[in-house]
C-alpha cells in the first residue's frame, strides 16, 4: 500500500469531522475576527469598520490589565495548590491501608459533580448568615463575628480559589495515582537499601515517573483555570468591586452586559491568543519532560 | 561465627505459608546459590535478608548480630535486582554512587569509589550516560557497580542475569565469578538456572515449596542428590529414573526381564522385595561393546539428537525411557537394539515412597573431593 494512498485515506476518513469542525468552530471564529474590527453593538446594525481600535483600546484599558492580573493570580495559585494537594493525596492513597478503595472512590466526587452544584455548595459554606465556615471558625475562636467571605474584596478571590481547588485537585490526584502504579517496586526497594529517605525517594524514584503525567495535568489545568468562567459566575459574578473578574467574565460583560459586540470579540480573541501561547509553551515543555523518564 | 545466619525463617502471606522454616549458616566469603523453580520462595527469603519483607518468625544474623528490625539501609548489605532497578534520571555515575551519596560520603571519596568500581566492571566510558542509553548487559553492570561501591558484608543477587541473552549471560557469569574470587565477599544469589548455580556456587541450597530440599556443594548436589526432586532438578538432561524391585539380591527393572546388580553399598538398606527408583545420569551411560554383564541395559534406540558436543539419545527399556549422552561419533541409529552400560559407582537408589536417597554404606562414595 503506497503511503500517499494511506495519507489520502486518512484525510477522507477525517473529512466528516473536519466539515463539522469548520462549521461550528471555524466559521464562528472567522465571524468573530470580522466583528472585532467593527464597533458593532449586540443588537442593531453590523457596525462600522474601526480597524484595530478595539484592540488598542482594550489592551490599554486599566480594566483589561487588572483583569489579566486577577486571572493570572487565580490560575497560578489554584493550579499550584491543586498540583501539590493532588500529588500528596495520590501518595497517601497509594499507601496500603483499610478503606483505601472507598477513599479513592470518594475523592473523585468533587470533580465528578457539575460545577454549578459545586459552586452552589461553596456559596452555602461561605454564606455570611448561616455558612458552615463562619460557624466552624467562630467555634474555634478564630473569628469574632460572621463574615461575608464572598462579599469582601479582601477574601473573595481566595475563597474562590479554595472552591476551585476542591473541585479540581481530584483530577491531578487521579492522574498522579495512575502514574504511581508505574513506579517499579524494585527501584523503590533499591532506594531503601541505598538509604534514601522519603524526600530523596520522592525526588529520585517517584518524580521521574510522575513528571510526564503531571506535566499533562498542569497543561490541562492551567488552560482551564485561565479560561475560568462558570464557578466564578455562579459564586460572585466577578464581584465584589470586580476583584474576582477574570478575562472570561470581562468578555461576557463587554459583549453581553454592555452589549459591545465588536469590543467583546476583540477581547475574546486576545484571550484565545493568550491561551494558545500557553498551550504551545506547554507542549514544548511536555515534549522535553517526556524524554527524561524512560 | 557465621558471616550470615538464617535461623528458622518462616513467612506467611495470609493463610499461605511461603517459607516453612529455613536454616542456613554461611562462612565469610561463601557464595551461596538459592536454586529452585518459580514460586518456591527464593525472592521472599532474599527480601527478608535485605529487610524488604518481614519474616513471620525466625531470625537473621549478620556477623553474629540479629538484624531483624534493623532498617535495610543499616544492614550492611547490598542488593542487585533482576530488573536492574536503576534510577532513571540519574547518570550512571550518580546511580553507582547513590548509596554513598545518601550516606553523606564526601564527593571526592565517592568519585574514587565509583571510578574504581567502573574500572572493575569496564564501564568507565559509560559514566555520564543515563540508564535509558545503556544495553541490558551494561545496565546490569551498573547495578552490580552500585552494590560494589558500598563494600558491604553481604551481597544479595536476585536473578541478576535472567534478563540477558544467552551469550551475555555466560559472559556476566564469568565476570561475577572473577569478582567474587577477587573480593571474597559473602554472596547470596538467587537463580532458577542450574548451570549458573553449579558454576558460581560454593554451596547450593535447592529450595522447593518453601523448604530447603538439600544444602551442599555443587558436587554433592550433583553426585549425591538427597532426594528424587534434587536429582531431577539438577543436571540437563535430568537423571534417568527407572522403576525397579529388589529381587534375589538384584535390581529387577519393572516391566522388563532386565536385572542389574545391586551395588554392595546399598545391600544393607535395600530389603528384598522393596520398590526402588534407580537413578543413572545420562552422562554416565555408554554403549556396551563386549558381552553382556550384570550392568548391561538392553535398549531400543528411539531418538538420536546431535547437540554438538554430544549425541543425546533416547532409548526404551521395557516400557520405561532412558536418556544417554553419548560421544558425538557413537554409532547408534533409530530403531537399533543396543546395550548400554555404566559404572556401578554411578548408580543411585531412591526410595519411591519417601522420595529420599537410600543411605549407602562403605567407601564407594563417588563424591569428587
Ligand atoms: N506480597 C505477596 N503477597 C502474597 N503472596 C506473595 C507475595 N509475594 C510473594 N508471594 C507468594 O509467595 C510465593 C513465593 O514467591 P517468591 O517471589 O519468593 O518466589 P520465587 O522463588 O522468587 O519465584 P521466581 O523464580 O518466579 O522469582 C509465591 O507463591 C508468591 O505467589
Ligand atoms: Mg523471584
Amino acid at each position: 500500500m503506497s503511503s500517499t494512498w494511506m495519507t489520502t485515506r486518512a484525510w477522507l476518513l477525517m473529512l466528516p469531522l473536519l466539515v463539522v469542525m469548520v462549521a461550528v468552530i471555524g466559521w464562528p471564529l472567522v465571524d468573530t475576527v470580522g466583528l472585532s474590527f467593527t464597533d458593532a453593538k449586540l443588537v442593531g446594525t453590523g457596525g462600522d469598520f474601526v480597524g484595530l481600535d478595539n484592540y488598542s483600546n482594550m489592551l490599554s484599558s486599566s480594566n483589561f490589565s487588572r483583569t489579566l492580573v486577577t486571572t493570572t493570580l487565580f490560575a497560578v495559585i489554584s493550579v499550584a495548590a491543586e498540583m501539590v494537594i493532588g500529588v500528596l493525596a495520590a501518595l497517601l492513597l497509594n499507601q496500603e491501608f483499610r478503606g483505601r478503595a472507598i477513599l479513592r472512590a470518594l475523592m473523585i466526587l468533587p470533580w465528578a459533580l457539575p460545577t454549578v452544584v459545586n459552586a452552589t455548595l461553596w456559596r452555602l459554606i461561605y454564606n455570611p448568615e448561616y455558612g458552615a465556615l463562619n460557624a466552624a471558625l467562630t467555634q474555634l475562636h478564630l473569628i469574632d463575628a460572621y463574615r461575608s467571605w464572598l462579599g469582601e474584596p479582601g477574601t473573595a478571590l481566595a475563597a474562590l480559589i479554595v472552591a476551585d481547588c476542591w473541585k479540581n485537585f481530584p483530577l491531578v490526584a487521579l492522574i498522579a495515582l495512575a502514574a504511581l502504579q508505574a513506579v517499579p517496586r524494585d527501584i523503590t526497594a533499591a532506594s531503601l537499601v541505598d538509604g534514601a529517605g522519603p524526600f530523596n525517594r520522592f525526588r529520585f524514584v517517584i518524580l521521574p515517573y510522575l513528571a510526564g503525567p503531571l506535566m499533562v495535568a498542569l497543561v490541562l489545568r492551567t488552560i482551564e483555570a485561565f479560561k475560568v468562567f462558570d464557578i466564578i459566575w455562579v459564586m460572585t459574578r466577578g464581584g465584589p468591586a470586580n476583584t474576582t473578574r477574570t478575562l472570561s467574565i470581562l468578555v461576557y460583560q463587554e459583549a453581553f452586559s454592555f452589549q459591545r459586540a465588536g469590543s467583546g470579540a476583540s477581547l475574546a480573541l486576545i484571550v484565545t491568543l493568550l491561551v494558545t501561547l500557553l498551550a504551545v509553551a506547554y507542549a514544548a515543555l511536555v515534549r522535553k519532560t517526556a524524554g527524561s523518564a524512560a | 561465627m557465621s558471616a550470615l545466619e538464617i535461623r528458622g525463617i518462616r513467612k506467611s502471606y495470609g493463610s499461605v505459608e511461603t517459607l516453612k522454616g529455613i536454616d542456613i549458616a554461611l562462612q565469610s566469603g561463601e557464595f551461596l546459590v538459592l536454586l529452585g523453580s518459580s514460586g518456591c520462595g527464593k525472592s521472599t527469603l532474599l527480601n527478608i535478608i535485605a529487610g524488604l519483607a518481614e519474616a513471620t518468625s525466625g531470625d537473621v544474623l549478620i556477623g553474629g548480630r540479629s538484624i531483624l528490625g534493623v532498617h535495610p539501609k543499616n544492614r550492611d548489605i547490598a542488593m542487585v535486582f533482576q530488573s536492574y532497578a536503576l534510577y532513571p534520571n540519574l547518570t550512571v555515575r550518580r546511580n553507582i554512587g547513590f548509596g554513598l551519596e545518601m550516606r553523606g560520603v564526601a564527593t571526592d571519596e565517592r568519585d574514587r569509589a565509583v571510578n574504581e568500581a567502573a574500572r572493575l566492571l569496564q564501564i568507565e566510558a559509560l559514566l555520564d550516560r543515563k540508564p535509558s542509553q545503556l544495553s541490558g548487559g551494561q545496565r546490569q553492570r551498573v547495578a552490580i557497580g552500585r552494590a560494589l561501591v558500598r563494600n558491604p558484608q553481604v551481597f544479595l543477587f536476585d536473578e541478576p542475569l535472567s534478563n540477558l541473552d544467552a551469550k551475555l549471560r555466560l559472559e556476566m557469569r564469568t565476570e561475577l565469578k572473577r569478582l567474587h574470587q577477587m573480593l571474597q565477599t559473602t554472596i547470596v544469589y538467587v537463580t532458577h538456572d542450574q548451570i549458573e548455580a553449579m558454576t558460581l556456587a560454593s554451596r547450593i541450597a535447592v529450595m522447593r515449596d518453601g523448604r530447603i530440599e538439600q544444602l551442599g556443594t555443587p558436587e554433592e548436589i550433583y553426585n549425591e542428590p538427597a532426594t528424587l526432586y534434587v536429582a531431577g532438578f539438577v543436571g540437563a538432561p535430568s537423571m534417568n529414573m527407572l522403576q525397579a524391585t529388589v529381587t534375589g539380591g538384584k535390581l529387577a527393572i519393572a516391566e522388563s526381564d532386565v536385572r542389574i546388580s545391586l551395588p554392595a553399598r546399598y545391600a544393607n538398606a535395600a530389603r528384598e522385595g522393596a520398590q526402588m527408583v534407580v537413578g543413572i545420569r545420562p552422562e554416565a551411560l555408554r554403549v556396551a561393546t563386549g558381552a553382556a554383564t550384570d550392568l548391561s541395559l538392553p535398549v531400543e534406540i528411539e531418538v538420536v539428537e546431535l547437540t554438538g558436543p554430544e549425541l543425546v539419545t533416547t532409548a526404551r527399556i521395557g516400557t520405561q525411557r532412558l536418556t544417554a549422552c553419548l560421544p558425538p561419533r557413537a554409532q547408534v541409529a533409530k530403531g537399533e537394539k543396543r546395550s548400554l552400560t555404566f559404572d556401578e559407582a554411578a548408580l543411585r537408589l531412591f526410595d519411591p515412597s519417601t522420595g529420599k536417597a537410600l543411605p549407602a554404606t562403605g567407601l564407594e562414595r563417588t563424591t569428587s573431593h
